[in-house]
């Protein structure tokens, strides 16, 4: 018995240590039905802005660098400001962040970035700035674009690209499918959320070293 | 044959440069390499240049260029030939591989083919990980040639010629990406005879395929679902013993595999285990695994030694539902969750953490056997109760935990080298206490009596919440699914599914504790209790083992050693405490001995501390390749200095040598300017080609240092058997100077010497 013990122990211990040792870690903090992480950034006028402010609320979360071709591709064809405005007229707080650390493309100061947002023609309700790039990292933020949806009660329903063409050629925005607002238009009729998230694509955020 | 790639060539405008290199190339011994080399010089000439044209907009291919070209000068009506996307990047940029990885996209092809004509997919050589933290792309560097295998029709007339075209698309990044693109265009004759190898090309294209994964005979390979993702158990054909000791899986797919999550290679038997953590974005179930496994550096899957990325393309096993499935309500119910989290709890019983505990427990009902039945109940109750009760508190920490933004695992305690050491030391010492080295005093008492011989009603709780704590190493590997599931969920699902946890964990004790029948079948207590306590030392002292593996593979050889002898002073100190007990003498050797006690344990304490660290070694940054005649030959050959490090783990003058000297930043830094490659020859097992090398310099022992001179046949020089930071530096600069004259040929080497992709 003693021997069959001994087996049982060294074949647990062996699946144990596989697992228990390589719980490695992931940069994404936020889940699919789990509560949004809650923070507090700054936008380019130097208002502070946190989640829990909108409880309540519908909220968008739009990781930005304007340099990026991805991006580009949804501001030069007036795409992401058409949704932008659609939600907001239906009450949806848009925020565009930038995690682009200082000195890293897509990082502009305040003012600079208040004038490239509004050459560009933005619809957002504030643009936040996270150049320490807590909050990319805290949501997982790997790409520009790259969009979040947050019901009301704070949870995450919506993680992911903005829509199924992963490309930066404009001609490829005819015919998309937009996950984005197909999330934003099931979640707000009460619908589950079909596609609730796909693989992020465009430029990688430009993190700070 | 030259002719017709020069033609090719000269069609490509920016790259009109490369004739005279080319015209050159046809003439020297070696001609395919050196004229590709020289293509590649010229290009990135080309490429600098026209990098300040890529600021302009209308660049179509920034940073980078594309062409398409044959391995074959000609076509054969309905014979199959291989062409290629030539990528060449400037230094510093990237495209990407099938799976771009975190963030990128992968290089596309849409082909416009002559009627009849059918192309293959893509085939991808292996990828290299780019990181930039926290993000992990794969994909190329300088150059790549995508494969694509061309089938012409039968009908094609000798005499023609046909044109091959596309349009390829790419993402050119450094920090910044530029989307890039070009109009392919590839003319060839149509030839009946048998096609013959385009001599600038044939060299690269085998390069290629020789970086083109394969599957590798004999390895077997599987793969199944675990709570973080998957794992790839790697099997070894049988009789041959493995030298892989570090893996990297390349996941062909976007979304399935997190490329920015560590990948661990652990051993099971004969088996190893990838474990692979899923990608956030994955959806719906994998039905199988492809993708590339690559063996660390130096090292082959095959025999030859020539294989090292190896195709993987495996069914998954489902032994545990995806967490993320359920995190999206998928197929696991609260209900089947509930179900798991029961049965996982109930199991938890026989895990090794938990098992001695278990036993020790069984010990406390026997001491019970002789008392009230009622008592007995009520104290299986109180256990049952502080099982349960500290499943809730941890789920509520977890929770805590995660709202604070830090996304953690089950288990995440054994990722803490320190706390590994910690729980070591602790089950150490129950086990010498078991086996009674010291008695138990009043602090130990705390400990280990409370599980076996609780007092009363509150320390049969308390036992309940240490047998909980104890177990949460060995909650990992079964609680996948029910954990994914409640760790997905709301505060409240999460505490039910942690409180089933703890009642299936307490349910054997609570049945035996209320069914008397069953304990009074338990033997009365007795001397056999002595003999049974002593035998229960040796899976505690089992546990000791398996931590002490975990901690090495965290820490090291090095660490391993620092937190065995920190064992050893523990155990001088409970002997200490054992021979000398406190009531039985006087207060002077009571000062002495509790004083040494004092100063045994701070060492103890430094050790671990220091072992927890890692090894020095391991820092220094320095690669060492496994030494073989035939690797050096191959690094002199390329024109590399190699420096040869013959050493064994017994022979202490070598170890002194390479933790003061080599492992230095001084040395590794002067390893690195004069890009030595270093090689190992690991002669602490008798090998036999080791043994002949030792011989040819006249030695009959280790260590032995040689360092080859970077111009490929000059005399190698052999360094002292006591080294010295200053004599390896000028040895050094004696091996370069002796190589000056290679020192042109130096930007070609850059760009053509192989990297690493791990």
């Amino acid at each position: 018995m003693r021997r069959s013990i001994s087996t049982t122990t060294l074949a647990g211990l062996a699946i144990v240590t596989m697992v228990a040792s390589n719980l490695g870690a992931q940069i994404s903090g936020a889940e699919i039905g789990g509560p949004a992480p809650s923070f507090t950034l700054p936008d380019t006028y130097g208002e502070q802005h946190s989640l829990s402010d909108y409880s309540g609320e519908w909220v968008v979360l739009e990781w930005l660098n304007y340099e990026c071709p991805f991006v580009r591709k949804h501001y030069d064809s007036g795409n992401m400001q058409g949704l932008q405005q659609r939600y907001a007229e239906k009450g949806v707080n848009w925020f565009a962040v930038v995690s682009s650390a200082p000195g890293k493309q897509g990082y502009h100061e305040p003012d600079d970035m208040n004038s490239l947002s509004q050459a560009k023609g933005s619809k957002v309700a504030a643009v936040l700035l996270d150049p320490e790039g807590t909050v990319g990292k805290l949501y997982g933020a790997q790409t520009t674009p790259q969009l979040y949806v947050i019901d009301p009660d704070g949870v995450l329903l919506y993680n992911g690209a903005i829509d199924d063409r992963p490309s930066a050629r404009p001609e490829s925005l005819e015919g998309a499918h937009n996950y984005l607002a197909a999330a934003l238009d099931e979640a707000m009729n009460g619908r589950p959320v079909t596609t609730p998230t796909s693989k992020p694509y465009g430029c990688s955020v430009k993190y700070k070293d | 044959m030259i002719g017709h790639g020069t033609t090719t060539l000269n069609r490509y405008e920016s790259l009109l440069l490369l004739q005279p290199l080319l015209a050159v190339g046809g003439v020297m011994p070696s001609g395919s390499w050196w004229g590709r080399a020289g293509a590649c010089a010229a290009a990135l000439i080309v490429g600098s240049t026209a990098a300040t044209a890529a600021q302009q907009a209308d660049d179509l291919s920034p940073h980078s260029d594309a062409e398409l070209v044959s391995e074959m000068t000609s076509v054969r009506p309905g014979e199959a030939f291989t062409v290629a996307l030539w990528l060449l990047m400037e230094e510093g940029w990237h495209s990407y591989w099938r799976n771009p990885g975190d963030a990128g996209m992968a290089t596309a092809i849409e082909w416009d083919l002559p009627e009849g004509f059918e192309a293959g997919e893509l085939q991808w050589p292996l990828p290299l990980r780019i990181a930039v933290p926290p993000l992990v792309s794969y994909g190329y560097l300088d150059e790549v040639l995508l494969l694509t295998e061309m089938t012409p029709p039968d009908d094609l007339v000798a005499g023609t010629t046909v044109t091959l075209a596309g349009r390829a698309d790419w993402l050119i990044c450094t920090e910044i990406c530029l989307p890039a693109s070009a109009e392919l265009r590839l003319e060839l004759p149509v030839d009946s005879s048998q096609p013959s190898r385009d001599a600038v090309w044939q060299g690269i294209f085998a390069e290629t395929r020789a970086k083109l994964p394969v599957k590798v005979e004999g390895w077997d390979l599987t793969a199944r679902r675990t709570g973080r993702g998957f794992d790839l158990v790697i099997t070894a054909p049988p009789g041959r013993e493995t030298t892989v000791q570090d893996a990297y899986f390349f996941a062909s797919e976007e979304a399935v595999v997190a490329p920015s999550a560590q990948q661990l290679l652990g051993a099971a038997g004969r088996s190893m285990i990838l474990s692979l953590a899923q990608s956030p974005y994955l959806r719906g179930t994998v039905e199988t695994l492809n993708g590339v496994l690559l063996a660390g550096e130096g090292v082959t899957w095959d025999e030859a030694g020539l294989v090292r990325a190896m195709a993987v393309a495996v069914p998954v096993t489902g032994l545990v539902q995806p967490g993320s499935e359920a995190g999206q309500g998928g197929s696991l119910t609260l209900l089947v969750a509930l179900a798991f989290a029961f049965v996982g709890g109930l199991l938890l019983n026989l895990m090794p953490c938990v098992f001695p505990i278990l036993s020790i427990k069984v010990l406390g009902f026997a001491h019970h056997g002789g008392e009230d039945k009622s008592k007995v109940r009520a104290h299986g109750l109180a256990f049952g109760l502080g099982v349960v009760v500290s499943f809730l508190v941890l789920a509520v920490v977890i929770q805590m935990l995660r709202a604070g933004g830090t996304r953690l695992g089950w288990g995440f305690q054994l990722q803490s080298p320190t706390f590994v050491a910690a729980l070591a030391i602790l089950f150490f010492v129950i086990a010498l206490n078991l086996l009674g080295v010291f008695q138990v005093g009043t602090w130990l008492a705390r400990v280990t009596g409370r599980i076996a011989q609780p007092a009363g009603y509150p320390d049969s709780f308390s036992s309940g919440v240490l047998a909980t704590l104890v177990a949460t190493p060995c909650t990992a590997p079964f609680m996948g699914a029910a954990l994914g599931f409640a760790l997905t969920q709301r505060a409240a699902t999460t505490l039910f599914v942690f409180g089933t946890l703890g009642i299936g964990m307490a349910t054997p004790y609570v049945a035996l504790s209320l069914a008397p029948s069953l304990i009074e079948r338990l033997p009365r207590p007795g001397a056999w209790m002595e003999t049974l306590k002593q035998l229960l030392a040796f899976p505690l002292l089992g546990t000791v083992i398996w931590l002490l593996w975990v901690f090495g593979l965290q820490t090291g050889m090095g660490g391993a050693t620092s937190l065995l002898i920190a064992l050893l002073l523990v155990g001088l100190v409970t002997w200490i405490l054992g021979r000398w007990q406190a009531p039985l003498i006087t207060a002077r050797t009571r000062l002495v001995t509790r004083g040494i006690v004092a100063l045994v344990l701070v060492l103890a304490g430094a050790l671990v501390v220091r072992g927890s660290r890692g090894d020095a070694a391991s820092d220094s940054g320095l690669s060492w390749q496994p030494f073989s005649a035939a690797r050096v030959l191959e690094l002199r050959a390329a024109g590399r200095t190699v420096f040869v490090d013959f050493t064994a783990a017994w022979c202490i003058t070598c170890q002194v040598n390479e933790q003061v000297v080599l492992s230095s930043r001084t040395v590794a830094d002067a390893f690195q300017q004069y890009d030595v490659a270093t090689l190992q020859a690991d002669w602490t097992k008798f090998d036999a080609e080791i043994t002949a090398a030792l011989e040819s310099f006249g030695r009959s022992g280790v260590p032995l240092y040689v360092l080859y001179p970077g111009d490929g046949h000059g005399s190698p020089i052999v360094l002292p058997t006591i080294l010295s930071k200053q004599g390896v530096l000028d040895a050094l600069l004696d091996a370069a100077a002796s190589t000056g004259s290679r020192r042109q040929t130096d930007s070609l080497r850059s760009m053509t010497s192989e990297r690493s992709g791990v």
